[in-house]
This record gives structure tokens, sequence and C-alpha cells, in this order.
């Protein structure tokens, strides 16, 4: 019990620093096109839940695609030495300014060349950026890799700003390789960033730390929503992609009411709107954990309390009672409510539902919940 | 009566409602944000089907996934066609891909706690 608090605890803290440096989502593992596609949707809905102007879209979007073409064409290159570090996607949005930042390991001997190519991107203005990409283009230099760096430079000339990276050793052979981009909202003035590019991707590093020695797959810290709910499933289904169809039913079942149950009872932590919370997977092997965290008001704090610790008290035979005696409570039957998500998350997941509470002001408590899939 | 029919969307079934063929099903994923306004409706269709007619019905159930929410509401659809086999034939398929534990399992649970007969029918 300890040590799931201090997991729990750990969520809390997670959702916490990630507030502080306004981190939206991350992705870390195998990039699949299908994985690709739910990553881009997941932030065509986020941007479009903002209002955001549509020439920062694209150019959002632009770079997404580039950066995340990147990952996925740098995973499938493989001599034989071993390398176990997957890709990571994080985007990040800090007072409308947007960061992205991929990371994926690359081979040691490729790096001056890589590095030259950022060097020189860098060295040159939007002007010259224009007639360099040009250059490139015409000289039609294609790399074994099947790019010509116009990948980078497509980066640099959509996002304004210089391009920020950095290289840190794996093994003998390998290297891992972080860009971070900024996306200013005026395409040739770089805006003075409020955010040092250089600590930025510090901070980046020491979450991808977390996320490896914690095996977390997947964070997604915003606005929950049916839309973002459907673009994590999908991100989620691909992701699991080799697992037994009943492993997968049930991580996509646990994930629906765990998500659902923000949708529906979150509270706003903060402005009006939808519920802000944070989700995230730890995988080991054939086992997934599933965490939500969200506000909920202190008033139903003790309710929501009392309604887990009798989940939890029952046996499996029980719960099945209380299941299907809750499946004909209509009394219990609205837009927000069947009340039957909890029996279903310990029926499911055939565990007692680890829960803690933090009380987070005078008016709301954040509520974590968390459960093993296996 | 005219037909019902909604097409499939990322979160609802496909839901066909027609009394012409005799052809009921509902098929695919439901895991709705508001379950209740989804099938509203359909109750709303089949009420109004008891009452103008008499010909016998055969309902399919293909579904990939419900969740908790839909799955009261699919309570609330075996009720009516519980009732309503008090008058008229019917019969209720419950398709379950074979591999598929879960919705066996529903399948069971409903057949075990509806009055009505509802057969289990593996796919491949």
């Amino acid at each position: 019990m300890s040590s799931q608090s201090k997991k729990n605890s750990f969520a809390f803290r997670l959702f916490q620093g990630m507030q502080k440096d306004n981190l939206s989502y991350i992705y870390r593992g195998i990039f699949s096109q299908s994985i690709t596609d739910g990553i881009l949707s997941l932030t065509e809905s986020n941007l479009d839940k903002q209002g955001e102007d549509s020439k920062i879209k694209k150019r959002v979007f632009t770079i997404m695609v580039e950066g995340l073409q990147n990952i996925t064409r740098h995973q499938e290159t493989d001599d034989d030495a071993y390398v176990n570090e997957t890709g990571i996607f994080i985007i990040q949005d800090v007072k409308s300014r947007y960061y992205i930042t991929t990371g994926n390991p690359i081979l040691k001997k490729n790096i001056p060349n890589l590095e030259n190519q950022l060097n020189k991107i860098n060295s040159l203005d939007a002007e010259e950026l224009k007639l360099y990409y040009k250059k490139v283009l015409n000289d039609n230099i294609i790399s074994d890799k099947g790019g010509a760096g116009l990948g980078l430079i497509e980066m640099a000339r959509k996002s304004g700003n210089k391009l920020t990276y950095d290289f840190v050793e794996l093994n003998d052979t390998y290297s891992y390789f972080y860009l971070n981009t900024e996306i200013s909202h005026n395409e040739t003035e770089p805006v003075q960033s409020t955010v040092n590019p250089k600590k930025s991707l510090e901070n980046i590093k020491e979450i991808h730390k977390i996320l490896n020695s914690e095996d977390i797959v997947l964070i997604f810290n915003g606005i929950f929503n049916q839309e973002s709910l459907l673009n994590l499933l999908s991100i989620m289904e691909n992701q699991m992609m080799e697992h037994n169809l009943n492993l997968k039913k049930k991580v996509f079942n646990i994930m629906v009411e765990m998500l659902q149950n923000i949708v529906k009872h979150g509270a706003n932590g903060k402005n009006s709107g939808e519920n802000p919370g944070i989700f995230f997977i730890n995988q080991k092997n054939n086992s997934y954990q599933l965490n939500t965290g969200n506000y909920i008001l202190n008033s139903k704090v003790k309710e929501l309390q009392q309604k887990i610790e009798y989940v939890n008290s029952l046996s499996m035979d029980e719960l099945n009672d209380f299941y299907e005696k809750s499946l004909f409570n209509f009394q219990i039957d609205s837009s927000k409510e069947a009340g039957l998500g909890l029996i279903e998350l310990r029926l499911k997941t055939n565990r007692k539902i680890t829960y803690e509470m933090t009380e987070f002001n005078e008016i709301f408590s954040f509520f974590v919940l968390q459960t093993v899939v296996d | 009566m005219e037909k019902f029919i909604i097409d499939h969307t990322e979160d609802t079934p496909k839901v066909v409602l027609d009394a012409e063929s005799g052809l009921f099903s509902i098929e695919g994923r439901s895991l709705p944000e508001n379950a209740v306004a989804f099938y509203q409706p359909i109750f709303n269709w089949l009420t109004s089907y008891e009452e103008n007619s008499k010909n016998p019905i055969a309902f399919h159930f293909k579904l990939e996934y419900f969740n908790t929410a839909s799955s009261k509401q699919i309570t609330k659809l075996l009720l009516i066609l519980q009732q309503m086999a008090q008058k008229i034939t019917v019969s209720i398929k419950w398709y379950y891909y074979k591999e598929d534990a879960d919705i066996k399992a529903s399948g069971s649970r409903f057949a075990k706690l509806i009055k009505a007969d509802i057969d289990l029918i593996p796919y491949e």
C-alpha cells in the first residue's frame, strides 16, 4: 500500500511539474504510421479547441510532420548494434507559443554530418534559408536515409527560429538526438522567447529520464473531452498492436472508463471550459498501469471516497451481483452517471481500486486513480 | 413505418431499424459521452413500432465494444425487447468475435438477466 501511495504522489508531482512547464503531451515508444496519425489528430483537435490561428496551426503541423518523419525514418535503421531506446515526441504550449521536441537514437557516426547541417541552417536568416532550401532541392542531394536535410530546413523556416539540439551518448554505437523547435507567431521575425531553449531542452531530458525509469509510454496533460479521448484511444490501440485481443480490450475498456470519468466528473481547477487533468500509462511487458489525475470539488471528496471504499470492500461475487443490480437501477441513469464505472474498473482489473485525494486549495482536491491491467 | 438508420461513427454504432424487411441491428463500438441521448431515439422508435406493428422482430447485436454508460442503455433496449416479446415473436442474436471473451461474457450476462431468448453466436 505504501509503495502504491508513493506512486500516486508521483502522479500528482508529475502533473504539477508538467503544469509548471506547460507540457501538453508526450508519446514515447515505437512510432508507426497510425500512431503518427493519431498524434497529429490529437494536436489538430487541441489546436482547434484553443481556437488557434489557421496560419500557426499549419506551421505547427508542418513542423510536427517533419519531426515525426525524422523519428520513423531513423528508428528503422539498424546495424547489429543493440539500442534499447525508442523515439519520443513532446509538444508544449507555453503562452500560445509552441515547442515541439523530438528525440530518437542515431548512429554516432552520423553525428558530424547532422551537426554540420544544423549549424549551417542556424547560421542563415530567413531569406538565406529560402535560397538554401531551393539549392538543396535543386541539387537533389539525397542522403542514404532518404532525406536531404530538407526536413530540417523546412522546420527552421516554418518555426522562424533557430533549431535547438543535443546529443546524449547511449553506448559505443548510438547517441540520442534531441531536436527542439519553437514556433513563434511571426514567421520572419523570431520573437524574444520567454523560455531559454537550452534550458527547456534540459528539462525535457530530465522528464525523459523519468519516463524511461517508470516505463511511461504516453502522457497527456491537457483538456479532457470526448475528442481527446478518442485520439488517445487510437494512439494506444496502435501502440498495443502486438498484444492479444483480450488484453487490448481490457486496456481500452479501462481507459475509456477512466477518461470519461474525468470528462464527466472532473472539476475545473482554473478557468471555465473543459476539465484539465493528466493521464499516463506505464507499460511493463504484458502489464499496463493506467493513471489519471484530475480536480474534484472538496465537497464531493467524501462521497467519492465512500463509493470507492464500498466497491473495494466487496468480494468478486458480491461485485458481480452489485454490477447486475446497478445495471437495472434506473434511478441512476443520466447523461453523467450510470453508476457502473467504478465496479467495472474492479471487475476488469481483478484488483482493488487504488486512489488518492490531495487537497489542492479551499475548493478543489486533486484526485488520482490508478489501475493495473494484465 | 419509416426506417431508422444511423451510420457508425468513431464512438457510436451503426443502427438499423427496418420494419419492412424485419431487420434490426446494432453494430460496432458504443462509447459516446452521452449514451442516454444516443439511445433515446432508438427506444422511441421501438415503442412506436410496438404500438403499430405485429410483425416478428429479429434483433442483431454485433457489438465490438461498449462502455458502462452504453451497457445500461443496452439493458434498457433489451428490456423493451423483453416486453415486446410478450406480444410478438422476438428473437435476439448476440454476436461475438470468437476470441472476444469480453463481448461473449456480456452476452451471457444479458441472456441470464433478460427474460427473452438470446442466442450467443460466435463469428470469425
